[in-house]
């Protein structure tokens, strides 16, 4: 089956409102026949082009052959209610000119609102566009709430499977129509003298039918190329056959090279797949040998549920297989709390992505409230100052209900100016997201401006229009006629049901601001504490990167060994080096390897999980070239060779969690489930200072170094300690790679300092976008208070200037101000605390040794805002105790 | 009553229905056209016009169910009525009268 190119919403939205159900439904059908064809007469490529400028057509030219009936429709009848209608078109344009011209009046305030209402709804829009695509749509594989992942669940961690396990699901299971197996790697594609590191994917015969992907060209695979036996095929992406084949169609069954053993291109994937294969480039089938034990684990297993069966029944089943499993394979898995899990696709791909997404939506959200209140205001103070065209529309005969329209055109004109600029924000942040945030969003390709999301900015739009609209309107209507015509155009500035309404937007203001400055105080707590971790490492002057040996070429441990002796020997050899080592651990988020082991001393009850830690395998020279302190015992060093009694090295975190106030040297275990009398024990002959392995955020929880030696690995990674700028050997160390093996690709290159960056990427992102927020709130409520403050001081100059000829002084006029002006923050302030004392109990999980009720944030933070609106208010206050009594009371 | 004119689109789609048979749906219209005219046609356009010629009483639409039945997939008939036969029949009687003897002028340009 193709993937259906999705019609976008504007046509579904046409569809719907020019033809009937069947109609519309034959259309879509008719337009998707008339694009397979296209597929099959003019490729993929051509055929999305030409469906995508149809979708776009039809809406267009519906429109227009509706109102070409309705033009004639019109002529013949002039009906009483069309002549309402039509009265009610003309008011309303009539009175958009009027607002336009009024706006354009006031230039300046009209673009303050329209911008910062733009950026509001832009930046929601934005937001919600993200989770939309990210976790309201359905994953775009056809029926995917019936697609599942399964896992082994082994409280609080959860495992890929192994052979066995997908073997037993395979056989036994009932609720699924299917179950397929994956396993992803790293592998190396050789073309001509290129050596490239390529995301695959190997995959059962069963993994493309679950997703409903059929080949674009070729063949998918069939259950004979899963025997070992079987001549290897591959599967590739549509962008590997593009970019390594040539687009060539004559590529199906061509070999190519992966990892130094011999495949068969049977077929090509179309092109857009969905966000599970988003980044592999080849699919090649996976084989599996009859399994000897219940190991190693990692395997990916997907399924798809029956229609009907739920998830907990599926999940009830996959237990009972498990407990019936267990006693075949207790020789080699001791592990009787393990089980299988279940849950949706939808979940293992999105994550845990979604508090911080909401956490951002409720941050913008709160950013829009402010800028429509912040509008509001303006347009308060704009609308008394308009008391008396106001008047005089009345007293010429415009109903309230009239004025109250034409102010709210005047809102809808200014919201939906600054909603069009928001969705060009939007529009832009989508297009650079979908290109960007592939790394830290997932399904970040299916972000579009989509229906949901048009409505959504429309809506958000229409509520801004009644939030700052409505208030101030309601006000300008209010004032009395008579009162205001008589009065001078000064004293018609507004009454005080205004004031106090601009005062309580401020107090609002300031409700909405705190919860946000507080939300940002608490992330960049949490962020400080974070770049303060130490790694246990020497970051300076550290280059990494990966280079994995294949299989095939290097099956002996030994010759393995010897390219390790050979490369890092020449490196060292290196002015400039000061150490050269490697291992397959990488600080500060990488690690290839967890295991478990059984203590001899204090051995896991057979009903209890075995403890699991990273496991890194390296060379002698690991510890010294990363600046690893010894802290007991020794490292490794020659005597560590395959033949020799099993060692290992562990952190200051593994002694203290596994033998408190012991020595642990020479402390024995069985490691990887091996617990039959026969399985060679490992000692441990050194201790050194923790690292941390598995993110700068994750406690330290031990960890356990083997001897490259002892314990081959294949793909490892290379450190070397430099003196000068760590990336300028990155050429003589390519070299001597090179020379030593052409075939070999180099991977993953990066000095110390920039995956130190890297690890604090995601939440330094996500403080800046909130600080930024929460900057705004904060010049946002300033600005609001100094204006209804200054309003104040101007209003009551004639107040004040008696007070002051009365014998007050200057200090009595200003506190009066300032006490006034404060009443009004306060209660924000309190409000807020409120607020934010809610709110933040959802950041608990994103803060890191932060509470998300901080003392120390919410004082420093209250107080900082309370300063910022004391200054704020100082303004005006000090402008009324200058005022001359003298002066003030003349003009009057 | 004055007859209503026929856009010379309208014509072209009335012909080619014909050439199948009478009565067709939007996609071999479509494919047919482009295999004549040589260029793009929008599908979107022969629907809308299906669609007009059938409010001028010139096609009668249906909804083919039994092939939604076995491909899932539903199409909208369009097929002509004796009134189009009709307006065809003269339209060529109508277009002869006018070509006679310009063929040659034509020739010699």
């Amino acid at each position: 089956m193709r993937k259906t190119p999705r019609p976008n919403f504007l046509l579904q939205w046409a569809f719907r409102l020019f033809l009937s159900p069947e109609e519309s439904r034959a259309v879509s059908s008719e337009l998707y026949e008339l694009y397979e064809h296209r597929c099959t007469r003019d490729g993929a490529r051509a055929a999305a082009s030409w469906y995508r400028r149809q979708t776009l057509q039809f809406p267009f030219r519906l429109l227009i052959d509706r109102l070409r009936a309705d033009r004639i429709a019109c002529c013949a009848d002039s009906s009483h209610r069309r002549n309402r209608l039509r009265e009610k078109m003309r008011h309303f344009f009539g009175d958009l000119r009027v607002s336009t011209r009024s706006l354009l009046k006031t230039p300046g305030l009209s673009l303050t609102i329209v911008v910062t209402l733009g950026l509001g709804i832009g930046a929601t829009s934005a937001v919600f566009a993200v989770i939309h695509a990210v976790m309201l749509n359905p994953l775009p594989y056809p029926q995917p709430d019936r697609l599942v992942q399964i896992y082994t669940d082994s409280p609080p961690n959860r495992w890929p499977l192994s052979v066995v396990d997908y073997q037993a699901i395979e056989d036994q299971q009932t609720t699924f129509e299917s179950v397929a197996a994956y396993a992803n790697r790293i592998v190396t594609f050789n073309r001509d003298d290129v050596a490239e590191r390529i995301w695959s994917r190997f995959v059962t015969p069963g993994y493309f039918p679950i997703l409903g992907i059929t080949p674009l060209h070729g063949r998918a695979f069939v259950p004979e190329d899963a025997v070992p036996e079987a001549e290897r095929t591959a599967v590739v992406s549509h962008g590997f056959w593009r970019d390594r084949l040539g687009a060539d169609p004559d590529a199906i069954g061509r070999p190519i090279k992966l990892d130094g053993n011999d495949y068969r291109v049977i077929g090509v994937l179309p092109p857009g797949l969905g966000p599970l294969e988003a980044r592999r480039q080849i699919f090649p089938i996976l084989q599996m040998e009859p399994p000897q034990r219940k190991g190693p684990f990692y395997l990916g297993l997907i399924g798809r549920l029956r229609s009907g069966d739920e998830l907990v029944v599926a999940e009830e089943e996959l237990r009972t297989i498990s407990r019936r499993l267990f006693p075949l394979w207790e020789s080699s898995y001791e592990d009787r709390t393990a089980t299988y899990g279940v849950r949706s696709l939808h979940e293992y791909i999105v994550g845990d992505v979604g508090t911080r997404l909401i956490i951002l939506l409720g941050a913008v959200g709160f950013v829009l409230l402010l800028a429509s209140t912040n509008a509001a205001n303006l347009l308060l103070a704009r609308g008394t100052e308009r008391g008396r065209e106001l008047s005089v529309r009345a007293a010429l005969g415009a109903s309230r209900g009239r004025l109250l329209q034409h102010l709210l055109s005047e809102s809808a004109l200014l919201a939906f100016t600054g909603a069009t600029l928001g969705v060009l924000l939007t529009s832009v942040t989508i297009k650079s997201l979908a290109v960007t945030g592939t790394s830290f969003v997932p399904r970040a390709a299916e972000i579009s401006l989509s229906g949901p999301v048009f409505w959504f900015t429309f809506a958000v739009t229409l509520g801004s229009v009644l939030l700052f609209g409505l208030i101030p309107s309601w006000q300008a209507t209010r004032l009395e006629l008579e009162h205001t015509l008589h009065t001078s155009s000064r004293g018609a500035t507004g009454g005080p049901g205004t004031e106090r309404a601009r005062r309580m937007l401020v107090g609002f203001q300031f409700a909405i601001a705190l919860p946000l400055l507080i939300g940002a105080g608490l992330l960049l707590a949490s962020f400080t504490k974070l770049q303060r971790v130490d790694p246990g490492i020497d970051t300076d002057h550290l280059l990494t990167m990966r280079i994995s040996l294949p299989r095939s070429t290097y099956e002996d441990p030994a010759a393995v060994d010897a390219f390790w002796d050979e490369v890092t020997g020449r490196i060292g050899a290196l002015p400039g080096v000061v150490a050269a080592g490697h291992g397959s651990g990488r600080p500060p988020e990488e690690v290839d390897m967890l295991n478990n082991f059984n203590l001899e001393e204090k051995p896991t009850p057979s009903d209890q999980a075995e403890p699991v830690v990273p496991w890194p395998v390296v060379s002698p020279d690991y510890f010294r070239t990363l600046g690893i302190p010894l802290l007991k015992g020794r490292l490794f060093d020659e005597r560590d060779r395959d033949g020799a009694p099993s060692v290992a090295v562990v952190d200051q975190a593994w002694t203290e969690r596994f033998f408190p106030g012991e020595d642990p040297i020479g402390k024995r275990f069985h490691s990887g489930g091996c617990n039959e009398p026969d399985c060679p024990w490992t000692s441990v002959i050194g201790v050194v200072g923790d690292v941390k392995y598995m993110g700068l955020d994750v406690p330290a929880q031990g960890t356990v170094y083997e001897p490259q030696l002892q314990n081959t690995w294949w793909g490892q990674i290379l450190f070397v300690r430099t003196t000068g700028d760590p990336a300028s050997f990155l050429p003589a160390i390519r070299t001597i790679v090179r020379e030593v093996d052409p075939a070999l690709p180099i991977a993953n290159v990066a000095t110390m300092d920039e995956l130190m960056q890297n690890a604090l990427d995601s939440p330094r992102n996500l403080l800046s976008l909130i600080a930024g927020f929460a900057s705004v709130a904060l010049l946002l409520a300033a600005i609001g208070i100094y204006g209804v403050m200054s309003y104040f001081v101007q209003r009551h100059r004639r107040d004040i200037g008696i007070r002051l000829a009365l014998g007050a002084g200057p200090r009595a006029v200003s506190r009066l101000i300032v006490g006034k002006g404060m009443r009004v923050v306060t209660l924000g302030v309190v409000v807020g605390v409120g607020v934010a004392l809610v709110l933040t109990r959802f950041m608990t999980s994103i803060l890191f040794e932060v509470s998300a009720t901080d003392m120390t944030t919410f004082v420093g933070v209250t107080s900082g805002l309370l300063v910022t609106a004391l200054i704020a208010v100082t303004l005006p206050a000090r402008r009324a105790a200058r005022v001359d009594p003298t002066t003030t009371l003349r003009e009057e | 009553m004055g007859r209503e004119t026929l856009g010379s689109f309208e014509h072209q789609i009335l012909l080619t229905v014909l050439r199948l048979g009478g009565e067709a749906y939007s996609v071999p219209v479509v494919e047919e056209l482009e295999e004549r005219a040589g260029r793009e046609v929008s599908q979107a356009a022969v629907f809308i016009v299906l669609r007009r010629l059938e409010k001028k009483g010139l096609v009668k639409s249906r909804l083919d169910d039994q092939t939604a039945k076995k491909t899932g997939r539903i199409r909208c008939y369009f097929k002509l009525t004796p009134l189009a036969m009709r307006r065809l029949k003269e339209s060529r009687r109508e277009m002869v009268r006018l070509w006679e003897g310009v063929e040659t002028v034509l020739d010699k340009v």
